[in-house]
């Protein structure tokens, strides 16, 4: 890469990392092959919050994470991690209606009757 | 997982042969042209006809990435396109006003949350024009005010109908691969071939098992 494009790349860095060439092309170089790395990081990082976030939906209707998955498996319902997690956000009533099915097919899931203690959580619902 | 897919697949190939295979000739949309939204997308391919004819070599290098796109997609031909398109119109519009609906749709291994009048990127559909209409046929669900239809794995006839808008790039990225004390490095950028559709309207989920909501 030419001192431009490294230039270019460089803006905003700390210190002299952003005017001096040396250190400039030393930390652009460090910061593409993070970029690169993470790339790939990403993915796994998306998933595992995507599973926060439908444990937390589904906590709400009492039922856990993995219960709720098994559920869906045993219904051969293919939605995924990342279709879940937009709907237990912006669309409650279908994902409350995915939690149902899934506590049908699952008796496992109908030991936990009501919503748990969280008192803040369940007042939304 | 992909014991059941390859089910789903086999419930699209019928409906596959019924309906006539790729057969793409666009000019013959201008008569019919009546609304401003087709006007729109008429431009834009003018827009695109300099940018169409480097695309297949892009698409050549991106080959095992789109493989089960031969069952979600097909491409109507033309006559009747046109007239289903009109009457699809004046559905999605009531539609719309009515209530709104969302579905799920499966487009190129990816799954997406779809509402009508919205556009989205997927992956590249190859094989797919400008201002194609095309049916997506694995909708995992659909989502109304009053009721949610859950498929298993798929909604039974539900489609969603979709125009392909654009065929283009995804922003550059920079590949830069490095190793250290072995006098490596390489820079490359890559641009990822995309396809902006717009999604039409929802359709045929009506007479499939609902769960209504409070």
């Amino acid at each position: 890469m030419n001192k431009k494009e490294v230039f270019k790349l460089a803006k905003g860095f700390r210190g002299r990392a952003k005017n001096c060439i040396r250190i400039a092309r030393e930390r652009v170089e460090k910061a593409l092959q993070y970029s690169y790395r993470d790339r790939r990081n990403k993915k796994r990082d998306m998933r595992s919050l995507w599973i926060e976030r439908i444990n937390a939906g589904t906590r709400v209707h009492g039922v856990n994470y993995g219960n709720f998955m098994h559920g869906l498996v045993k219904e051969n319902i293919q939605l995924n991690r990342k279709v879940l997690s937009e709907l237990s956000m912006h669309e409650p009533y279908s994902f409350k209606a995915l939690v149902d099915v899934s506590r049908t097919a699952f008796p496992g899931n109908k030991s936990l009757p009501s919503a748990p203690k969280k008192e803040g959580l369940s007042i939304l619902v | 997982m992909a014991m059941s897919l390859s089910c789903a697949s086999s419930i699209f190939t019928p409906k596959k042969s019924s309906t006539t295979p790729f057969t793409f000739n666009f000019p013959s949309h201008s008569p019919s042209i009546s609304s401003s939204f087709l006007r729109f997308t008429s431009q834009s391919c003018t827009r695109h006809l300099s940018s169409s004819t480097f695309v297949p070599k892009l698409s050549q290098t991106e080959a095992p990435s789109v493989e089960s796109e031969a069952e979600a997609v097909e491409v109507q031909q033309e006559p009747e396109a046109v007239e289903f398109e009109q009457a699809e119109q004046t559905l999605t519009t009531t539609e719309s006003k009515g209530e709104d609906v969302f579905a799920v749709v499966m487009i190129g291994g990816r799954q997406y949350i779809v509402f009508p009048g919205r556009f989205l990127y997927t992956q590249r559909l190859k094989g797919a024009n400008v201002d194609d209409k095309i049916i997506l046929n694995k909708v995992l669900l659909v989502g109304t005010k009053t009721s949610t239809y859950i498929g298993k794995p798929i909604v039974p006839n539900a489609a969603v109908h979709a125009v392909v808008e654009e065929q283009g790039l995804d922003p550059k990225v920079v590949v830069f691969k490095y190793k250290k004390k072995k006098n490596y490095r390489r820079n490359i950028g890559h641009r990822q071939p995309n396809t902006r559709i717009r999604i039409l309207g929802i359709t045929g989920y009506q007479d499939s098992p609902a769960s209504t909501l409070p």
